[in-house]
């Protein structure tokens, strides 16, 4: 009990210098709980609102794909028939044939596009009963012929539609104009799909390119019927379900999630990898602070060792704090938790993910989890200081309780660290050696683990070293006091390594990233400067092909001296060697030669574009022994078979169309029908000489009525390409900040204990005749030197990753290796800043610290 | 005069809870003098030296260190005046442990930007006997080295006046009386001033004059004592005190 009672006397009475690291276990845990409340609101919504737009059963075609954008344009579909033969099954209520189709934009009178521009889907369809489940009509009417037009009340909400006004659906078989006559609204929330309503045979027409096909049937059962009952006899009445795909509600709604799941999953493990570099991070704050507590109360601890407490009691008191602290940080981390994930739900609102509320969800695992891992993650941290201090002897009791010594690395600990941190650059030094991609990522990961841990465990060591280098460099410049802060921030080489390391991991995974980021970059436009002819580039968002309306204005565009349709289609190839594999053929006019060109190696390119020929990659060519003058039987998904030869073999020492096999587009057409025909994925363009100007505008033109095509000349693209980048970057160093902002509690934590610990120190110093800004400047100089001394670590760490990162994936094309100077510059001079920043309070306090308790004889 | 203080009074607390822990003290120190403050603990004598020195404010009173008030100086002003007019040897945790014995030495100067003087310096450092020990750390030095470090240090700034709280306090007799000599010796020999609080009689035997303080006021002074004057005197304070 007595154990129980110090280590409550103590957790209170030092409640301050715990703060800090409450807070660090409190963003920890909050950032775990929030993603899970937060991915978890999201399931919510996404099953509630699956669930509610499936219809008791549903009956789609065999091969129909949930929320893929079909190539041609047009979702499978089925005949009409079907419904007839469905609607006479036993049990069924009610029958209704539906269309509904992903590949459209919406766009307003003023060629606005509707949908959304984060991801979330548009879809087109016909208005049925079944909407009814999900929805309500709740101005107007549904629409009524080909001129009349329904959308759902969010969209028209965020887009300022009215009753009346004119929207038009682009899809692959035409634009559909027309006025809008109703509004419906969701009752479950809709995260942000904008869908409009059109009458079933212009839906048909318009959609699926045909009258009486529809994509899916939806049944409603007869009371009493239970849906697998109808399942298995609708599936009866269709002879057996092996031509359609029949699903039951919660079938539909489980393939419907399962979309939508992997990229939640995605989402949910990528920010709890985040959340756990965060509590990386905090555990070096936490030891720091136990560290710290310890040290000064080393007297104390002596004294009940003397007075009879067991090693195991001293232990075990510490811990006790430990568990206490771990306890609060991750209570109040729970609930901050739950207020991150409601914030997060307003962020995604405002970039057009709308979620309610009202679907909030907290499982009662998010607690359990953020609880366990707030308390475990404390406890072990603390595990080392608090057997630091089961170590104290009874002696600590007599001695001075003067400023605790300075504690010096051991050699077993660099020996260590320098072995592991060999190991991790030996394996770095591999990985840009490894000649396949997939056994160098093993080696990378390998070597940032070890060298991280390496660079921890040597961490004091390398204080030592570096904080001399950085004090030569900038404190001499303020004589004694900045000789003062570097001898503080030496004298423990392991607090100061630890402090460092904290920091150290964030920038290292900031430095890392940019390294990859820019030499994307710079590989790409390398790569667009090296084969890149053409002058303009037209590509849609989210890899959308392009209709072909569009692809006509754009041949009608002024100044053009030749568009290049580039198409991808599906095909089964049989090689000589009697292998069959399914491949993506590229087909593309010939002129796609000057649009990106492409090394040959053995063969001709042009003889490719010939009559019934085509090319195929290195590797390819190299696995199935295949040689210039070969026939390849291809299958083409939906149309004939062909026999081509083989023409050229071009080389895969590319980024661009790495391994493309290349056919005419005019041997595409004879043997893969009209209707069939994929649209373009990307369109190239040249201008006449001399018009390049004229005919960008031109482009641009043409394209004015299908907004969310993009055409851009090569800079505009070099420049897209680098925003993009740039703005994924931007997202993780968001992601990135929590670690970097732990860390920097780390510092603040540091200067404040040992201001504390210092208190002598100071008021001697004071006494002596240091004033108070001196003395300021003196804590600001040890926090900047501590931060730097991270930056440094971690930026060197960092482009080492990178750079090897680099050499492992100029293997996948990214040859360019680009340091970007600039950022690791500005994030050093940061760091600085940082350290400024962090020694804000704890130099104020010190300021404030009275003279006379150096004086007092005995403390 | 190196310092004056005329009317101190330093209380804690208000009301009934009031203390007084100077009480109206008139004190002169004069210069080139060893002087020395004794009383029992609760006195006041540290916290007339503290007064003296320009480390606590004072609730009423002037004090003057040679000619200037230091009653209502600015912190900043007070920092100045400490750090290049007076010397400070307390009685433990005198040197910083991050600086070597040179450095502790030369901290006042270095920190108001000065260069100290070689020649005094070296002076110094041989009179306190510390020439082969400079590039030591505190922690490698022994306790009466450390203390003499603490007085090259008052010594090396040429201040106007050094208070010495204890400094001998935490040494054995022999470092002590080591100390005390190289206190005596730069008194004679360098005309240095120095105010020491003592409660020991053999330190305070070493001063030109002793003050006694009790209950907040001075109540007594002696010139050239031996230490068993002192002793006496002290033992007919603490009967006085018991009777009382």
């Amino acid at each position: 009990m007595t154990v129980w009672k110090t280590s409550m006397r103590n957790f209170f009475a030092h409640k301050g210098r715990m703060a800090l690291s409450a807070v660090a276990v409190l963003l920890s845990v909050a950032f775990v709980c929030g993603t899970l409340v937060f991915t978890d609101t999201m399931n919510t919504t996404f099953d509630k609102l699956f669930a509610a737009t499936s219809a008791d059963v549903t009956v789609s075609p065999k091969n129909a794909k949930v929320d893929d954008i079909p190539q041609n344009g047009k979702p499978e579909s089925l005949p009409a028939s079907v419904l007839a033969r469905v609607a006479k099954a036993d049990g069924v209520k009610k029958a209704e044939g539906g269309v509904s189709s992903p590949a459209v934009t919406v766009v307003d009178s003023h060629n606005k596009n509707m949908g959304s521009e984060t991801g979330a889907p548009t879809i087109a369809g016909n208005w049925t009963q079944n909407d009814l489940r999900s929805m309500e009509i709740t101005s107007g009417h549904a629409p009524r012929g080909p001129t009349e037009v329904m959308v759902d009340a969010d969209t028209a909400e965020k887009h300022h539609l009215k009753l009346g006004d004119e929207l038009r659906t682009i899809a692959a078989t035409g634009d559909i104009t027309g006025r809008i006559s109703g509004i419906a609204t969701f009752k479950v929330t809709n995260p942000g799909a904008a869908i409009v309503y059109l009458d079933t045979a212009t839906a048909q027409r318009a959609l699926l390119g045909a009258p009486d096909v529809f994509t899916h049937l939806s049944l409603t059962a007869e009371p009493g019927v239970s849906d697998a009952r109808l399942k298995q006899n609708v599936a009866e009445a269709l002879g057996g379900s092996a031509t359609y795909k029949i699903q039951t509600q919660q079938e539909a709604a489980d393939a419907n999630k399962d979309s939508m799941g992997s990229f939640l999953d995605v989402m949910k493990y990528a920010m709890l990898g985040f959340a756990g570099i965060a509590f990386l991070v905090g555990i070096f704050l936490i030891v720091n602070t136990f560290s710290m507590l310890v040290a000064q109360r080393t007297r104390e601890i002596g004294l009940m060792r003397a007075i009879g407490s067991s090693r195991k009691q001293v232990n075990r008191s510490v811990l006790l704090e430990a568990v206490l602290l771990g306890i609060v940080g991750s209570i109040l981390g729970v609930g901050a938790g739950v207020g991150l994930a409601v914030g997060l739900m307003k962020v995604m609102g405002a970039v057009g993910m709308e979620l309610s509320t009202d679907d909030l969800t907290i499982a009662w695992t998010t607690p359990v989890t953020g609880l366990a891992l707030g308390i475990i993650v404390t406890v072990l941290a603390a595990y080392i200081p608090a057997r630091r201090a089961g170590k104290i002897s009874p002696m600590a009791a007599l001695r001075d309780a003067g400023t605790p010594a300075d504690a010096k690395s051991g050699w077993i600990r660099a020996g260590l660290g320098l072995v592991v941190t060999g190991a991790g650059a030996a394996a770095l030094w591999a990985t840009t050696r490894a000649d396949k991609a997939s056994d160098g990522s093993g080696l990378l990961g390998l070597g940032v683990v070890l060298t991280l841990i390496g660079f921890i465990v040597i961490g004091p060591l390398l204080a030592g070293v570096v904080v001399r280098a950085l004090s030569a460099v900038l404190l001499r410049f303020f004589g004694p006091v900045g000789r003062l802060a570097e001898r503080n921030a030496l004298r423990n080489p392991r607090r100061t390594g630890a402090t460092g390391a904290a920091l150290m991991i964030g920038l290292a995974l900031v430095a890392c990233l940019s390294v990859v980021g820019s030499s994307m970059v710079a590989s790409a436009t390398d790569e667009l400067d090296k084969s890149v002819g053409a002058d303009f580039i037209v590509q849609a968002p989210n890899s959308q092909p392009i209709v072909p309306q569009a692809a006509e204005a754009l041949a009608a565009a002024p100044g053009i001296e030749h568009l290049t349709h580039y198409r991808v289609l599906d095909a089964g190839l049989t090689t000589p060697d009697g292998v069959t594999k399914k491949q993506e053929v590229t087909a593309a006019d010939p002129s796609y030669q000057q649009d990106v060109r492409r090394e040959v190696l053995s063969g001709d390119l042009a003889a490719a574009y010939g009559k019934n020929a085509m090319s195929v990659g290195e590797d390819y060519a190299t696995a199935h022994r295949v040689k210039v003058g070969d026939t390849i039987t291809v299958a083409f998904k939906g149309g004939g078979t062909a026999k081509l030869k083989v023409a050229a073999i071009t080389s895969d020492d590319t980024a661009l169309d790495q391994g493309a096999m290349y056919i005419n587009t005019s041997t595409a057409r004879k043997y893969v029908p009209a209707a069939k025909m994929p649209q373009n994925m990307l369109m190239f363009a040249e201008a006449k000489e001399g018009q390049e100007d004229a005919a960008y505008a031109a482009l641009k033109d043409s394209l004015a009525k299908y907004p969310t095509y993009k055409v851009q000349n090569q800079a505009d693209f070099k420049e897209d390409l680098k925003d993009q980048i740039g703005q994924l970057l931007n997202v993780v160093y968001g992601l990135l900040a929590l670690a970097i902002i732990v860390a920097v509690l780390g510092v603040v934590n540091t200067l404040a204990l040992s201001v504390v610990e210092r208190t002598r120190e100071i008021g001697l110093m004071r006494a002596i005749g240091l004033s108070r800004r001196q003395l300021r400047r003196m804590i600001r100089l040890e926090s900047v030197v501590i931060a730097l001394f991270g930056a440094l670590l971690g930026l060197g760490l960092g482009m080492g990753w990178g750079t090897s990162a680099q050499q492992l994936l100029a293997l996948e094309g990214m040859g360019v290796l680009e340091i970007p100077w600039p950022t690791i510059i500005t994030v050093f001079v940061a760091s600085a800043f940082v350290g400024l920043f962090a020694a804000l309070v704890p130099a104020f306090r010190a300021g404030r610290m009275n003279v006379l308790n150096a004086i007092a004889t005995d403390g | 005069m190196a310092a004056r203080a005329r009317q101190v009074v330093k209380a804690y607390g208000t009301g009934e809870t009031r203390v007084m822990a100077l009480d109206h003290v008139d004190v002169d120190i004069a210069r080139g003098q060893f002087t020395a403050i004794m009383g029992p603990s609760g006195s006041g004598k540290s916290t007339l030296m503290h007064c003296l020195a320009g480390l606590d404010t004072v609730t009423s009173g002037q004090i003057h260190l040679a000619d200037t008030e230091i009653t209502g100086l600015k912190d900043k002003k007070l920092t100045q005046l400490r750090r290049d007019r007076i010397g400070f040897i307390f009685q433990a945790f005198n040197l910083l442990p991050t600086l070597n014995a040179l450095e502790n030495i030369t901290l006042p100067m270095d920190i108001a930007g000065r260069r100290p003087d070689a020649a005094w310096l070296d002076q110094v450092v041989e009179t306190v006997g510390l020439a082969g020990r400079l590039k030591h750390r505190p922690t490698q030095l022994s306790g009466g080295q450390q203390q003499r470090v603490a007085v090259a240090r008052a010594l090396a700034a040429r201040p106007d006046i050094i208070f010495g709280d204890e400094p001998t306090g935490n040494l054995d007799s022999r470092a002590g009386a080591e100390v005390l000599t190289f206190l005596r010796k730069s008194v004679d020999e360098l005309g240095q001033t120095i105010v020491m609080v003592t409660h020991d009689p053999v330190a305070a035997s070493y001063a030109d004059r002793v003050l006694y303080l009790a209950d907040g006021r001075i109540v007594d002074e002696m010139n050239n004592p031996t230490a068993d004057q002192v002793l006496d005197r002290m033992k007919d304070f603490d009967a006085r005190g018991r009777t009382s």
